[in-house]
């Protein structure tokens, strides 16, 4: 079986599923009541008239989580070859490259909770 | 009926029926999986808690979730002013594909597969990373706070989750030496893999309800503290969509759980596609049960939890189990 033709239903499916998600929102398009109060279009916070706008700058704590999970999730991608190319019994050269990978990907895991990437700490401290 | 399919398959081959059938019978399973799941999630919510839920419309309330979402369909669709506009109307549209996209490698019986991708998991772990990117869109389009707070912890969520997922996975593939799951179904013949590998298992578990955003991890629409998280400017027929991709995912997750650990479609007497059912429809039971038993969990203990548990368990997992295919 060539690529195209194993590939083409989730091509299918995806197209599907964009019809499938606009489809009832058209409807309720054309059929729902509209109406038109003075505050029916308003950003909804609780009640109150919207403080200022949500697009600002705003501190992410989590963000070397972030590059260390870019790190990680690449080098976990490049195991799935290895998964698949990985003979039973005998060869035992494939389990030692396996472990070095694993305890080099390790190491860094290491190395960030070493740094105290994991602490966190109170800002009034 | 057999001379009817006779023609079809002559008019149009084999490859495309299969794909056309399988089109119509899952669109049909995501819609009443769906409408079951509201029902099932308010049933167990009330019997956990000693209220009966659902009961007045039709036997055992069965009718309700019908009502409830004709009733979204008549319901005022409201773009706030504020929103931007294309990212607004584009959240829904994009949470949706992965979700339609993961059942065409899922084999729910022998045979009753839409096709047998070789990279068949690689297809639904790729497109689900759709998924988030759909939670950051609506978070951010809606330009309303809550939204955008909720779309933050959603991405630290994937980010700390999608590894111990991706190498648990992993952990069954190398067994396997396969990435299409029928062969890894197949492959179970003998004995269940959540045998050899309970730690893979419960890894997988845990991440998969993370990455569903159900409790104990459900901060990015945590009602209490977020009134509903990224969905919080979705209203009527937007806000349904959100749900049920939501309850879909849920049900993705126990299928790829089932076909990873649990033996897939097999099983005695009864036909494949039953066996499958039961066994996925009981993980999700579990699903909706964690959400009456656990309090949420906080956002540091959520991000660590994972770093500091998950992933070194995941790892001495994957190198004891490389060493004990090469004795």
């Amino acid at each position: 079986m060539d690529t195209i033709a194993d590939f083409y239903p989730v091509l299918v499916f995806a197209i599907v599923a964009v019809i499938f998600t606009i489809a009832p929102v058209v409807i309720s398009y054309l059929i729902a009541p509209r109406t038109k109060g003075k505050k029916t279009y308003v950003t909804y916070e609780c009640g109150i008239e919207p403080f200022g706008g949500a697009w600002i700058r705003y501190s992410i704590l989590y963000y070397i989580y972030a590059l260390i999970f870019i790190a990680f999730d690449v080098d976990v991608l490049y195991l799935f070859p290895v998964a698949t190319a990985y003979t039973k019994k005998g060869n035992t050269y494939e389990f030692y490259t396996l472990l070095v990978f694993i305890l080099l990907l390790g190491l860094a895991l290491v190395y960030a909770w070493g740094k105290g990437v994991f602490n966190w700490k109170r800002k009034d401290q | 009926m057999t001379d009817v399919l006779k023609i079809a398959v002559e008019a149009i081959g084999q490859d495309t029926l299969r794909v056309i059938l399988g089109l119509i019978g899952v669109l049909i399973l995501v819609v009443i999986n769906a409408l079951m799941l509201t029902w099932a999630e308010r049933k167990v919510a009330g019997h956990m808690q000693r209220r009966i839920a659902a009961k007045e419309v039709g036997p055992f309330g069965l009718i309700q979730p019908i009502a409830d979402s004709l009733k979204l369909l008549g319901k005022e669709l409201i773009t706030p002013m504020k929103v931007d506009r294309v990212l607004y109307f584009l959240a829904p549209v994009i949470c949706f594909i992965p979700v339609l996209v993961s059942f065409v490698v899922i084999p729910f019986g022998e045979g009753l597969q839409v096709r047998d991708i070789n990279v068949g998991i690689l297809v639904i772990l790729a497109f689900s990373s759709l998924s988030v990117l759909s939670i950051f869109i609506a978070g951010w389009g809606s330009n309303n706070k809550y939204s955008l707070i909720g779309a933050a912890r959603s991405v630290a969520q994937n980010i700390a989750y999608e590894v111990p997922l991706l190498l648990s996975l992993l952990i069954v593939v190398i067994m396997v030496g396969s990435l299409s799951l029928k062969d890894i179904v197949e492959a179970q013949k003998g004995m269940w893999f959540i045998l050899y590998q309970p730690i893979a298992f419960l890894i997988y578990f845990i991440a998969g309800v993370a990455e569903t955003n159900r409790t104990p991890f459900d901060l990015p629409e945590a009602e209490s503290e977020l009134v509903a998280g990224f969905h919080t400017e979705y209203s009527g027929m937007r806000f349904a969509i959100f749900f049920l991709a939501e309850y879909t995912n849920i049900m993705i997750i126990s299928a790829v759980a089932t076909t990873f650990f649990l033996g897939g479609y097999l099983g005695p007497y009864l036909p494949g596609i039953v066996w499958f059912l039961i066994k996925t429809y009981f993980l999700v039971f579990v699903i909706l049960w964690f959400r009456w038993t656990f309090p949420r969990v906080r956002f540091d203990q959520l991000l660590n939890f994972s770093w500091k548990i998950l992933i070194p368990v995941s790892f001495i997992n994957l190198i004891v189990t490389g060493g004990i295919l090469k004795l």
